[in-house]
């Protein structure tokens, strides 16, 4: 087969993680492509955590879908939770010792889903045991794996002379085992993928054992039914990287040397990694500042940058929202900033482990004062990679704060990109002011953008109060009207140097009959979607939006005006169809059906095409939902 | 630098609009005095202020000035500071601002001590929003413009600044300029977060802390016998107990001079330069981050960082 789906769940905090880095790896060393997304609940140990992946012979995979070829479950709930994902004729792996369990019984399990099981097993007959639900599921054609969990740790925990208390730590590596065994993983792959992951040597000989037990077992019975075909990708090097990696990664190519943070899901991990390579193996130093609050972390970043560093911050909602006064002092003072923005649900901390695309109108509008800003949306780890380049080299070039949006979505999920291509990556720190001049103005007004020298080479002054040339607060309604328009005319030279094809990309067929529109993570499930759909005949095309300021104004026009406003489709992660308004107030052109999924999970692609063939049968609003 | 520092050099050419007789001036005076007889670069000195009356003073010094924002004027000193080790950096604050809406930042610089000096304008009001109660403004105090008497009590600044890790801590007043001169220049020559607590008499707004009061209370700890260095690390609780003791000295008299030095910390970027062997060196602000356009952070570079996110066929 091309594509491999599958489902890993257990308890968060259980060893998830560990099996689903090392499949991926194994996997991305066999030369697949994969990606990988994880789906938690704002807790650290004991409630469900699964991890969704996608596995391609032929790409590197950018979207996820169901139904899917696997379900391998650490715990009785991950069954509950996630037999109906899998596809007729799928593989469900699970501890046969659980079978007594009843799914009411399950204390993490949130009441809205044993209410909905309560309903569904009366239909089906299942009595609520493990063992019931097994048995159904067998009779649908599922292969069902019934493994018993103690038995395999007890046999590696005699042979291995492993500490019984410790035994159930290599849980994880009876779920590695049984996917690897299914899909007849590379055994080399695996192994490297296990050294990789536990450098402890006696930790990974034990896991080893352990998965190379559950292999013999389940090939015994089974044999390796779902194997892969030839990965047919041909990279030199590829990384395996989550999005908070990938940004971390770029931000070190981009020379940012301060990053300023207030720890936040799901912005955090992209400093945490940061500060692992802080010395840049011995290239230089990367101070990143923990500090008391988000308030401190936007005005430390502005400092640091006021001296000349490239600075940045990273943050979500909460956060941001507290940076929103030092964003605007950044504005008036034509610093270059940039706050790396990963979304999430909200409003307020609403559901802070998921994602979302519900702060677009925010970044674009948060401000007291107008002042002049640059926002950036990536919509996978590749854009990612290199709109974070882009942001540094904007903020310096124009002098002005740059917000780059990310989300949840892509922050968590682990995806395999090429080798970013260093050829094409520039640095530009914009116009400097040259050494030795008699007298320096920080703001001064020959041009919209002054040039800029730092903290250190002159005497400058700075003040969020409306300035003068040099600085010093200005309140004369002359000197106002002409700050102000040094300021804002930066907009129309954004406008003009940042070309069209930047802002946007457009996936499909020349003349589509139907036109989706959308941003950040939606693009892999649409451009997925839009594939599918063109296979059925029905020419549907995406039109993803890469920048909000500068807009993709004549782009978005065009495009529309050649389908038709009424074949037009916003497609979004949030309520209102954000993205949808900012094009309506760009364009003039209101764009009123829309796809939007708010429930924290990505869209999948399944649920995408399903959706475009109801609004092409007149649905004019689709509100997504799938997913646990 | 070539020539000799004078205060005449120190002064920019924008008018103080303090209200006349505003404690204010003191300070400033004291500041460029002080700033002349250390020498400073003025390229290399930044002074960082919030935003009240004292915050103004940023304009008036001929050295750069970053005039930032209510209560965060120490996020922005750090980032400064972090950035560019080689910056002298002198905050100026209001008690409202720094005690007030920037506590926060005001406990946590104290955790990392830096090479920065803190000098408080307290003046017990919110001078530049017209005389509400600072956090310095002790309970049941009515100055003029409130219309009730104060219903929340004082913070102890001194008190907060020895819990908080600060390792100079002073109270300067700022009717006597010579005292202050002397102490923010000890401050500056001070290794560490150093914070300085000024008297500044608010004309306009508090006519209970006027000169005449403080003139009839102020005494010198120094010239009372007080030593505020911490001879060796074991020494700080015993030593630190005293000087919050004498934060606390009631019965009329209100104490000026050093509380403490604590010499035994280090500093934040001694923290960094452990962990950044280049930082001192090169530190971020003065780093190069490309050659001819192309990044430092090259291919090769890339991959020899990242191993172990790379896959390499
Ligand atoms: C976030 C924010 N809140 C409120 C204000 C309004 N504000 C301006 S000055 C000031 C008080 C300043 O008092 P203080 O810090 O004691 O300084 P002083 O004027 O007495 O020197 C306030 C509250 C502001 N600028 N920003
Ligand atoms: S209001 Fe008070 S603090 Fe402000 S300038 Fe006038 S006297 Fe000074």
């Amino acid at each position: 087969m091309k594509t491999l789906r599958y489902i890993l769940g257990g308890p968060q905090g259980g060893g998830l993680e560990t099996s689903s880095e090392v499949l991926s790896w194994a996997f991305a060393r066999s030369g697949y492509g994969v990606i990988s997304d994880r789906e938690y609940f704002s807790n650290i140990k004991g409630r469900h955590s699964y991890v969704h992946a996608t596995v391609s012979a032929t790409e590197y995979p950018k979207s996820l879908d169901y139904p899917v070829d696997i379900v391998a479950a650490m715990d009785a709930e991950t069954v509950f939770t996630h037999f109906q994902d899998l596809r007729e004729g799928g593989y469900l792996i699970y501890n046969v010792d659980e079978d007594k369990t009843l799914y009411s019984s399950i204390p993490s399990m949130e009441h809205d889903l044993r209410d909905r099981l309560t309903a569904l097993f009366k239909e089906l007959g299942i009595d609520g045991t493990l063992a019931s639900l097994t048995k159904y599921l067998r009779s649908r054609g599922v292969r069902v794996i019934a493994l018993s969990y103690k038995e395999l740790l007890s046999e590696i925990q005699r042979k291995e002379g492993i500490v019984p208390s410790q035994v159930s730590r290599y849980i994880s590596s009876i779920i590695i085992g049984a996917v690897a065994a299914i899909t007849g993983l590379d055994p080399n792959a695996l192994d490297q993928s296990l050294r990789r992951r536990f450098r402890n040597e006696e930790v990974y000989r034990h896991n080893r054992a352990l998965a190379m037990l559950v292999i013999d077992t389940v090939r015994s019975q089974f044999g390796s039914e779902l194997k892969l075909d030839e990965p047919s990708i041909k990279s030199k090097e590829v990384l395996v990287v989550s999005g908070n990696d990938a940004v971390a990664m770029a931000k070190t190519v981009a020379g940012v040397r301060f990053q300023a943070y207030y720890p936040i899901t799901p912005a955090a991990d992209e400093s945490f990694t940061l500060e692992e390579y802080e010395t840049l193996g011995g290239a230089g130093s990367i101070v990143v500042f923990q500090t008391e609050d988000e308030l401190s972390a936007i005005n430390a970043a502005i400092g640091a940058a006021l001296t000349g560093a490239r600075a940045s911050v990273a943050t979500s909602g909460p956060g941001f929202d507290l940076m929103v006064e030092g964003l605007s002092w950044a504005g008036q003072n034509e610093v270059p900033v940039v706050v790396t923005y990963y979304q999430r649900g909200g409003p307020s901390t609403g559901q802070p482990t998921r994602g979302g695309q519900s702060d677009l109108l925010s970044s674009v509008f948060a401000s007291h004062g107008e002042y002049p800003r640059i926002v950036l949306a990536s919509g996978d780890h590749e854009e990612a990679f290199y709109d974070t380049i882009d942001a540094f080299n904007y903020a310096e070039t124009y002098q002005v704060p740059v917000i780059h949006l990310l989300d949840k979505f892509l922050a968590n999920t682990i995806a395999t990109i090429s080798m970013p291509d260093f050829s094409k990556i520039r640095i530009t720190r914009g116009v400097l002011a040259s050494k030795g001049l008699r007298e320096y103005r920080r703001f001064d007004m020959s041009s919209p953008i002054s040039p800029r020298a730092f903290l250190g080479d002159y005497v400058m002054w700075y003040s969020g109060d409306e300035h003068d040339e040099y600085g010093h607060i200005d309140e004369d309604p002359v000197n106002r009207v002409r700050m102000m328009e040094k300021r804002m005319r930066k907009l129309e030279i954004i406008e003009r140097e940042i070309p069209e094809e930047r802002r946007y990309a457009y996936y499909g067929p020349d003349k589509p009959s139907i036109l989706l529109i959308g941003w950040g993570f939606v693009k892999g499930a649409a451009v997925k979607a839009v594939e599918e759909l063109n296979e059925e005949g029905i020419r549907a095309g995406y039109f993803h939006i890469r920048t909000f300021i500068p807009f993709p104004t004549n782009s978005v026009t065009k495009f529309i005006r050649e389908v038709g406003l009424e074949n037009v489709v916003a497609v979004e992660h949030n309520y209102m169809a954000q993205a949808a308004k900012l094009v309506t107030m760009n364009t003039g052109l209101l764009v009123s059906k829309s796809i939007v999924k708010f429930t924290g999970r990505p869209i999948y692609v399944n649920e995408l095409v399903n959706a475009v063939k109801n609004v092409m049968k007149g649905s004019t609003r689709e509100v997504l939902s799938y997913g646990a | 630098m070539a020539r000799k520092l004078t205060i005449q050099d120190l002064k920019t050419n924008v008018w103080v609009d303090w209200c006349p007789g505003c404690g204010n001036f003191g300070i400033l005076s004291a500041m460029y005095q002080a700033f002349a007889e250390l020498n400073l670069d003025p390229q290399k000195t930044v002074v960082v202020s919030g935003i009240g009356c004292s915050g103004k003073i940023a304009h008036f010094i001929n050295v750069s000035g970053v005039h930032t924002l209510h209560g965060r004027s120490l996020a922005f000193a750090q980032g400064i500071k972090y950035a560019n080790p080689d910056l002298t950096v002198v905050v100026n604050v209001g008690d409202g601002d720094l005690l007030g809406i920037g506590a926060a930042h005001f406990v946590a610089l104290g955790r990392r001590n830096p090479d920065i000096v803190v000098i408080m304008h307290d003046n017990t009001v919110y001078g530049l929003t017209k005389g509400q109660a600072s956090p310095t403004l002790r309970i049941n105090l009515k100055p003029k413009a409130l219309p009730k008497p104060n219903i929340q009590d004082a913070v102890n600044p001194i008190g907060l600044a020895i819990a908080a890790g600060y390792t100079f801590i002073a109270r300067g007043y700022a009717a006597r300029v010579q005292h202050l001169k002397e102490l923010i220049k000890k401050a500056i020559e001070h290794r560490g977060a150093a914070f300085i607590d000024v008297l500044q008499p608010c004309v306009t707004y508090d006519d209970i802390h006027t000169y005449d009061y403080y003139n009839q209370r102020v005494y010198d700890l120094q010239e009372a016998g007080w030593d505020p260095l911490v001879r060796n690390p074991e020494e700080l609780p015993e030593k630190a107990a005293q000087a919050l003791a004498k934060s606390y000295e009631g019965d009329g008299k209100i104490s000026i001079g050093i509380f403490l030095i604590n010499p035994h910390v280090s500093t934040f970027e001694e923290r960094l330069a452990n962990r950044l062997p280049d930082y001192l060196k090169a530190p971020p602000a003065r780093e190069a981050i490309e050659v001819d356009g192309r990044p430092v952070i090259d291919h090769e570079l890339f991959k020899r960082i990242f191993s172990r996110y790379i896959i390499e066929f």
